[in-house]
Parts: structure tokens; sequence; C-alpha cells
């Protein structure tokens, strides 16, 4: 046992001094990007897409790794573990906020287990009902569901997941409840809207865009300040009358606890040059969103961000009384 | 004629040098990870689908991938026939009498049917979807809950056909089947159910660890049994080739498996899932000798191959026409082209022609090539029969475990591979069969989501089940297979008794 | 008393598996038809499976059967703890450590292996596997871990 501890002992011992020798030379090898979900999510999508503008900015290849489960808190835990010398990372979106307050175990501690990298993006949502419903304006699929709330249906793609965000403050805002049927991810709750099978559904548009310009679907508002340039046509939450429903789902970068100042610097000017990628900019518009400024691009920005998400979801998880564990 | 215009630049895309360069290198390559024992298709698609982002043309990134998908499928097969190793849910059904041959020294027809079945119903299922994509998704379209709900009791209650030995025993297995399939999260309530406390379970089990646990470990240990006693290997292989006989047998097979498989395939609900079970059914039932199902048919491996590739294929329609992946591999190919900066949708066909009728003309060239590489190596897969089975299992346990582990990066799925593999030899030791189990385990949550899902959106109302007239016609088309299906077995199940009891 | 053992012991099985599920259904919300808690589903499949497992397990008594045959002990003492110890060394040790033992611990399974067999071929598995998973295709995987003092 004593010579276990002394040997741990020296493990850690040299892999500090290999910290502070590691870090001007950094990176020297290929950095890992955990994912929380399955490869070809929307997650997994906006990571592959960073993470290829990323190697060519730090001169190594930065791999994805996709480590689904738990609704994206496993993969978190295992970078939580990792070693804090920057070569295992974590992209996770707005779950990192709502899963504070949605497990009531989670094995690490949301605001302690992390370093900052920075904002990735923000992905809009949009309101959307089957081709069929009768109402054309926001105004009036409010009111359309207050005076048949016990027959409209709302989807959602699970507990915790982006749509059921949305849903939770649609039905907040209108201040009805409405009946919720959830289904195991977006591609099932979205081929139900389509044929008709459900009413509403409120989902990123990485999902929605293609629909809504294909007219299978009816699209009400996008819960940003302002109009998107993809869907010029679909009026903001605050034009349509429901204001303070502004949101997306926002995406970090994270590293574990303790990782070196200089490393996440290193990675959030990275992040920076990656989010000015041609490719990466062409592609984000066609899924309906913008990298983040340069200025969310760093620490403090995701830090501040994820502290204040935390902070608002609480109070209306809560208040759905709903938890995932 | 607009179909003919449309196919003819489909191929002109498909067939340049590059791109046909592209179809072979991911048929390939998906053959031979995909032929590694315990990791299947899923696993193989996920491996390999980085490689395809190197690839700066997305039509020619996609023909890659879907050459992939294909020598997966195959590869996939290859060894549930040669080790009863299957990497998916159909090619479960494969392995029943694909495994049985291979025992008899019939390893090479068996794969070589497995390849023909493959290659016809590619071709006539690539037609349909050239010609049908845009209806059948209408149709798709109106499945709902109760529809779905139907379809899976449906294929459940067909599913008793799979076994050869005792019914009641198929149906606990079934229903054990669904059970596991249950443990995981509740996603209406976000409950954890059945998961022993442990996170890593929380979104179910991996399907791969449980089929690799129930056949391939249990088919291990069955045969570490008796080593001196018995002889483990397989009987001296007799001829690669199919016999005059196995041809005639295998023909109408084929063509009703091509036609299960591509009408199940297109709806996004986990129909693909069935279509090799239902093939298997109906071969079975229509036999003129039922009895030798299970013991190395060779309708068995012809009938649910084709309907396997053949689902595989119109697959494919949901992805092209709504941008909804039909299973986990579709989800991946999504993920895949948005990468390569195509948003799946209904607008693909219009916006980008040549890259949505390359991929259907790629589809077919993938399927010639898959015929024209494979045959020849049937020899070669058989050659690797004859390595000692003492030195084959380390080797098979060593690429099961990374195969597995690489699905989730989750450790907790090897747990998973010990447990079932031991639960496995032990309930097959007792004369149960693993292919309904892993029906069920697969249906389970589909199952309980859509019952649970058409009760929400009735209002707690039973009767949605009989007043749409979809779900209502699946439920009569079940109690019409039961009753079928059901009353000789049970006269049969008493023969076998009396036969017990001699 | 005649009984046979197997059908017996399958029904016990079943039944067990069905005891375990339907215990934990109970302490789950149960719900109404038109919002089924997480418990009904499971409840409803586990009392079927018990049913099975008696109509399985009652006709064995009084019932002579075939005999279950020998176990192969010494194959699952190596073959079922592999994938567990390449599960629990793969983080720690690295793949090529990890993926070696696992190997070599299957090997012992068959009494035909000799130990320099056994040698060989996980050496050879960990070569091929190596090149082919971590060179050739790239996965996330470290070729050897901390335990070993590797960063």
């Amino acid at each position: 046992m004593k010579k276990l501890l002394a040997a741990l002992g020296a493990a850690a011992t040299i892999s500090l001094t290999a910290f502070s020798a590691g870090a001007q030379t950094y990176p020297e090898r290929g950095i890992t990007i955990v994912v929380p979900f399955a490869a070809g999510g929307p997650t997994d999508t906006v990571t592959r897409l960073v993470a290829e503008a990323m190697s060519k900015d730090l001169g190594q290849q930065v791999i994805v790794e996709n480590v689904g489960g738990a609704g994206g808190t496993l993969g978190a835990k295992q970078v939580a573990d990792a070693d804090p010398d920057g070569y295992k990372l974590l992209l996770y979106h707005i779950g990192m906020a709502t899963s504070a307050t949605l497990y009531r175990n989670l094995p690490y501690k949301t605001l302690e287990a992390f370093e900052y990298v920075g904002l990735v993006t923000e992905v809009p949502m949009t309101i959307l009902a089957k081709k069929d419903m009768a109402a054309n304006t926001l105004a009036e699929l409010v009111d359309y569901a207050k005076t048949n709330a016990d027959k409209v249906t709302v989807a959602n793609a699970g507990i915790g997941a982006a749509s059921h965000l949305c849903g939770m403050l649609f039905m907040s805002a209108i201040g009805t409840p409405l009946v919720t049927v959830p289904y195991k991810g977006t591609g099932p709750a979205m081929t139900d809207l389509l044929g008709g099978q459900v009413d509403i559904m409120c989902d990123q548009t990485t999902n929605t865009t293609k629909h809504i310009q294909a007219g299978t679907v009816k699209a009400y508002a996008v819960t940003t300040p302002k109009r998107l340039d993809v869907l010029p046509d679909v009026p903001t939450t605050t034009e349509g009358g429901l204001k303070g429903m502004e949101f997306g789902i926002w995406h970090g970068l994270y590293a574990p606890k303790g990782t070196p100042a200089e490393i996440t610097e290193r990675l959030s000017k990275s992040l920076q040059v990656a989010l000015k990628d041609e490719n990466v900019v062409a592609r984000f518009a066609e899924l309906g969103t913008v990298p983040s400024p340069e200025a969310d691009a760093t620490p403090a920005a995701l830090k501040a961000k994820l502290e204040s998400e935390i902070a608002r979801w609480k109070p209306v998880i809560e208040a759905a009384g709903q938890y995932a564990d | 004629m607009e179909l003919f215009d449309n196919l003819s630049l489909g191929f002109a895309t498909a067939s340049t040098l590059a791109n046909l360069g592209f179809c072979f290198i991911g048929v390939l390559l998906g053959t031979l990870i995909g032929v590694l024992p315990g990791i299947g298709p899923t696993a193989t698609i996920a491996m390999l689908l980085p490689i395809t982002f190197q690839i700066g043309d997305p039509t020619s990134a996609l023909i890659m991938l879907a050459g992939i998908y294909y020598g997966a499928q195959y590869g996939g097969s290859t060894t549930a026939i040669l080790i009863n190793l299957p990497g998916e849910s159909s090619s479960a059904v494969t392995a029943i009498d694909g495994y049985q041959m291979a025992r008899k020294g019939r390893a090479g027809a068996a794969l070589a049917t497995a390849a023909i079945g493959s290659f016809v119903a590619g071709t006539v299922s690539t037609f349909l979807v050239a010609l049908l994509a845009p209806p059948l998704t209408g149709i798709a379209l109106q499945f709902g809950a109760a529809e779905y709900f139907s379809l899976m009791v449906l294929g459940l209650i067909s599913s008793i056909a799979l076994a050869s030995g005792s019914i009641v025993k198929a149906l606990a297995m079934v229903v054990l089947g669904l059970l596991l399939g249950l443990v995981g999260t509740d996603i209406y309530s976000g409950t954890p159910r059945f998961n022993l406390g442990i996170r890593e379970y929380s979104d179910g089990l991996n399907f791969v660890a449980v089929a690799v646990g129930v056949f391939g470990i249990a088919e291990i240990l069955r045969n570490l049994e008796d080593e001196h006693e018995r002889s483990v290997a397989v009987k001296k292989v007799s001829s690669l080739w199919p016999t005059r006989e196995d041809w005639r047998r295998m023909a109408a097979p084929i063509v009703r498996g091509t036609f299960i498989g591509s009408a199940l395939g297109v709806l996004p609900g986990g129909g693909a899932i069935l279509a090799a079970f239902a093939s298997y059914t109906v071969e079975k039932r229509i036999s003129r000798n039922p009895g030798e199902f299970g013991k190395g048919a060779i309708e068995g491996v012809a009938g649910p191959e084709s309907a396997n590739n053949a689902g595989a294929q119109t697959s494919f329609i949901p992805l092209l026409t709504l941008g909804i992946p039909a299973n986990p591999v579709m989800a991946l190919m999504i993920g895949a082209m948005i990468i390569q900066g195509i948003v799946p949708g209904p607008n693909v066909a219009t916006e980008q022609p040549a890259l949505f009728w390359g991929i259907i003309a790629s589809m077919w060239i993938g399927n010639v090539m898959l015929v024209v590489l494979n045959l020849p190596l049937v020899g070669l897969w058989v050659k690797l029969l004859t390595v000692p089975y003492y030195m084959l299992f380390p080797i098979i346990i060593a690429f099961c475990s990374i195969g597995i582990y690489s699905v989730n990066s989750n450790i907790f799925d090897l747990y998973s591979v010990a447990f079932f593999g031991f639960v496995g030899y032990v309930l097959v030791k007792l004369r149960c069969e693993p292919a309904p189990l892993l029906l069920g385990f697969v249906l389970g949550p589909l199952l309980e989501e859509n019952l649970r899902r058409a009760m929400i959106l009735s209002r707690g109302d039973f009767s949605t089940f009989v007043t749409r007239p979809i779900s209502a016609t699946l439920l009569v088309l079940t109690a019409a297979v039961l009753a079928v299906v059901l009353l000789p077995s049970v006269r049969k199940k008493r023969e076998e008794v009396f036969v017990e009891d001699e | 008393m005649v009984i046979d053992r197997a059908n017996a012991l399958c029904g016990a099985i079943f039944i067990a598996f069905g005891a375990y599920f339907g215990l934990n259904s109970l302490g789950m919300e149960l719900g109404t038809p038109f919002r089924m808690g997480p418990g009904f589903f499971p409840l409803f499949l586990a009392a079927i499976l018990i049913v099975l497992g008696l109509a399985i397990a009652i006709p064995a008594i009084r019932v002579e059967g075939e005999p279950i045959g020998s176990l192969p002990l010494r194959g699952m003492v190596f073959i079922l703890p592999s994938p567990v110890l390449f599960a629990l060394t793969l983080k720690g040790l690295g793949f090529v450590p990890s993926i070696f033992l696992a190997t070599l611990l299957a090997s012992f399974a068959s009494t035909k292996m000799r130990i320099p067999t056994a040698l060989i071929l996980a050496a050879l598995m960990t070569a091929f596997t190596t090149a082919v998973f971590v060179y050739g295709l790239g996965l996330p995987f470290r070729l050897f871990g901390p335990w070993l003092g590797q960063r």
C-alpha cells in the first residue's frame, strides 16, 4: 500500500512538472473533444465542424469522441474526471445548465468541476405547428391553445431536450398547461408533426429550417431578438406578442478543473479563429445559426452564461416538477 | 421520361472513376471491419465515418458511406453465419439457420445465398426507391403511435415462428427481452428503471453487448463444454457453391423477402427491424417441411437476408425525402450529410438532383460490387473455420471487447457482455432460444413508447387501436396470424411433449 | 420424486426475472390509462413472465427430463472475466497492455492451449488491433496509460 502511494505521489509530481513544461509547447499531441451525445446529432455536427477548424489553428489533430448517455451528463462526468492537461475537452450545450437542476444526483458539481474556454454558438428555436393547423399567427396559435388546452398536444424529444425546455417555456409564457407528448429524439417527434399526429413543437433551427422552407410545417416565431436571415418571413416571439420568450440552445467548450490558464487561453484563441473559419460560418448559416462573436468565445463570457442560465432554468424546471432521475 | 432522366443523371454521377473508386473502398472497408466478430454495422460505420470527412466532394463522401453501410451489413451477416455472432437485430435471424448450415459444412452455400439474396433484393429495392420514394413517404406519415403499436404486436406474435422448440419458452424469452429492453430511463417521466442504480445504464443496455453475450459468448461456452469428447469443429466443408437444388429453393424466398423488406423498411419507427423476422416467419409457415427450420434450412437464410437488405435500402426513403432517420445507422448518415454541408430534408431531391440520384444509383453499384467482392471471398471466409477453435475464441473475445466499447465508450457495456454471456449460456443450455429474446429486446421500448403515446393522443381511450383503419387492419392480421400459427403449433407442442415423455 | 431439472430451473429463472421486474415496477407510479406511469407496462409484462415461468416449471414436476450435462467451469472462469478485465484496465494501463491481457486470459479457457501459443496469439492480436483500430481508424484509445507512468 505504501509503495502504491509513493508511486502515485511520484506520478503526480511527474505530471505536475509535465504541465508546467507542457504549457509553452501545448499542444504537442492530439486533443480529444468529448461530445456527450451520439454521433450525428446537432451537437455532434457543431463540434465536428469546429474541431476541424481548430485542428488547422492548433497544428494538432482535434478528435471528436462521442460519449452519450443520461442527457449528456455521462460525457460531462468523464471530462470532469480527466487529467487537467488540455488534451480532453467537453463541448456541451444548454444541458450543462439545466442538468444542474434536472438531475438531483449529479456525480459532479456543475460550477466547480470545469474551466471555461468559450461560447461556441447559440442556436435559435422555432415555434412550429402541423401543416393543417388553422391558426396563422402566433397570437392566433396562443388563442387556440388557450381555448383548447385539453386537446392541444405539444411534442418534445425527451426530458431535458431543447424541445422539452422550449415547450415548458412556451406553456409558462402563455400561462396554460397543454398535453405533452414525449418522443425518443427529435427524428420521431418531427415525423409525427409532419404527419399531423401531434399539434405543436418548438425546436432548434438545425432541425426545423428545411421543413419550414419546404412548407411541410407551419412556423410561427423564432425565439431571437431579431429575425433570422434564413427565415426572413418568420416573426420573432416579441413581434408575435410573447415578450421575454427569448432563448437559444447555446453551446460551450469546457476543460477539466485545474487546467492551466495559459492552456484555456490558447484554446479560447483557437476557438475564436475557428469561429471565423469560412467553412464553419457557411455551414452554421445553412443550419440557421451563427458562430458566437469573438467577445463571447472567451472563458469569462462562458462562465457568466452558465451561471445566469442555471439561475434562469431552476425555477422553470422546479415549477414543472419533472426531474430526470 | 422523368424517372429515366433522373436515373441516367444518377448513374452519370455515380460512375465517374473517382466515385466508383470511393464506392469500392467503402464496400471493401465496410466488409473487412464488419466481418470482425462483435463489430456490427453501427460500430463499423461509427468507426469509418471520420474517414469520409476527409473527402472534399459531398457526393463522393456519401457514396463511400453508402458503400461502407452495405459492406458492414454483409460483413455482419458473415460473422452471424460463421460463428453465430450477429452484430445487429436483423442478422440474429440469419444466424439461426445460417450457423446451422455452417456446422453442417455448408458455410459456403449459406454465404453465397446471403450474397445473392442481398444482391437481388438490393437491385429491386433500389428501383423501388427511385420510383416510389414520394408516394411511400406519404404512407409512412400516416403511421402514428397506434399504428406502430399494432405493427409491433403483429411482429411479436409472428415471432413465435422463430422458435424451433418449445413455444412457451420462446414466448417467455420474448417477454424477458421486452423487459430487458425497458432497462434505462422512462422517457415520459424521466424515472430511472431497473438499472440497479448505475447511471451508465440510464440509456438502457447496449444491444451489441446483449447480442454478443447471448449469442456469441454463450456459443463459445457451449463449445468448451466437453472439449475432449465432442469435436467442436464444423464438418468438412462440402461445396462452396449452392447446388442446383439450393438455387431452386432459394429463389422464391428471395423474392418474397425482397417485397417484405421493401415494404417494412419505409416505416421510420422500427419497421426495418421487423423485416428479417417477418420474412423468416413467412418462410417457415409456407414451407412444406417447417421442421427443417432452425436446423439449417436455406430458405431461412435466403428470405431474411433479402428482407434485411431490401429494408436497409428502402429505409433511405424517409432519410432522403424527410430527413428522418429510420434507425441509428441512418442517424449517423444524417450526421455525415450535415458535415458535408447537405441538410437532409424534403428539398434535397430538387435542390441537389445530382447528389440525390447519384446516391440512389450508387446503392445499386454498391450492391454489384458487394457481390463481385464477396463471392470470391466466400472461400477465404470459410477457410477461417479451419482455424482451431481454441485459437479462434480468444480472438473473438478481443474483437468483441473493442467493438462493444467503441460504440459508446462505456465500460459498463463490457460488464453487460459478461453478465449476458452467463445468462445466455444458462438459458440456451436449458433449451431456450436466444433469437426471440433479441427481438423482444429491440421492440420492448418501441412497444411501450407507442402504447403510451397512443393513449395520450387518444386521451386514454383504448378504442383508438380499432377505430383507426390502418391500426385495425394490423390487429385483424395479428388475430389471423395467431389463429394460423398457434393452432397447429399447439398440436405440435403436444406431440413434442409426448416425444419427451418417452 | 422425479423432476425435469432443466425445465424446473428454466421456469424458476423466468419467475425470478419476473419477480425482479415486477417488484421494482410496484415501487413506481402506475398512472392512469391516459397517462401511464413508468411502472404500468413493465408490471404487466412481469406478470406475464411469471405466468409463463409457472407454465414451464409446473409440468416439469414428476416428469423425467434430459440431464443438464456438464458445465464448462474452466471456460466460464476464463472467458467471462476477459471483457471485464479489458474494461477495468483500459483507462489505467492503456490499450496495448489491456487488450494483451484480455486476450491472454481468454486463451486459457481451453485445455488445449499451451502457454507459448497463448503468448504469441495475444501478442499478434495486440499488434493487429493496435494497427487497425488505433493507427488505421484513429479511434481515441491511449496506447499506454497513466498506471505505467505515461501521459
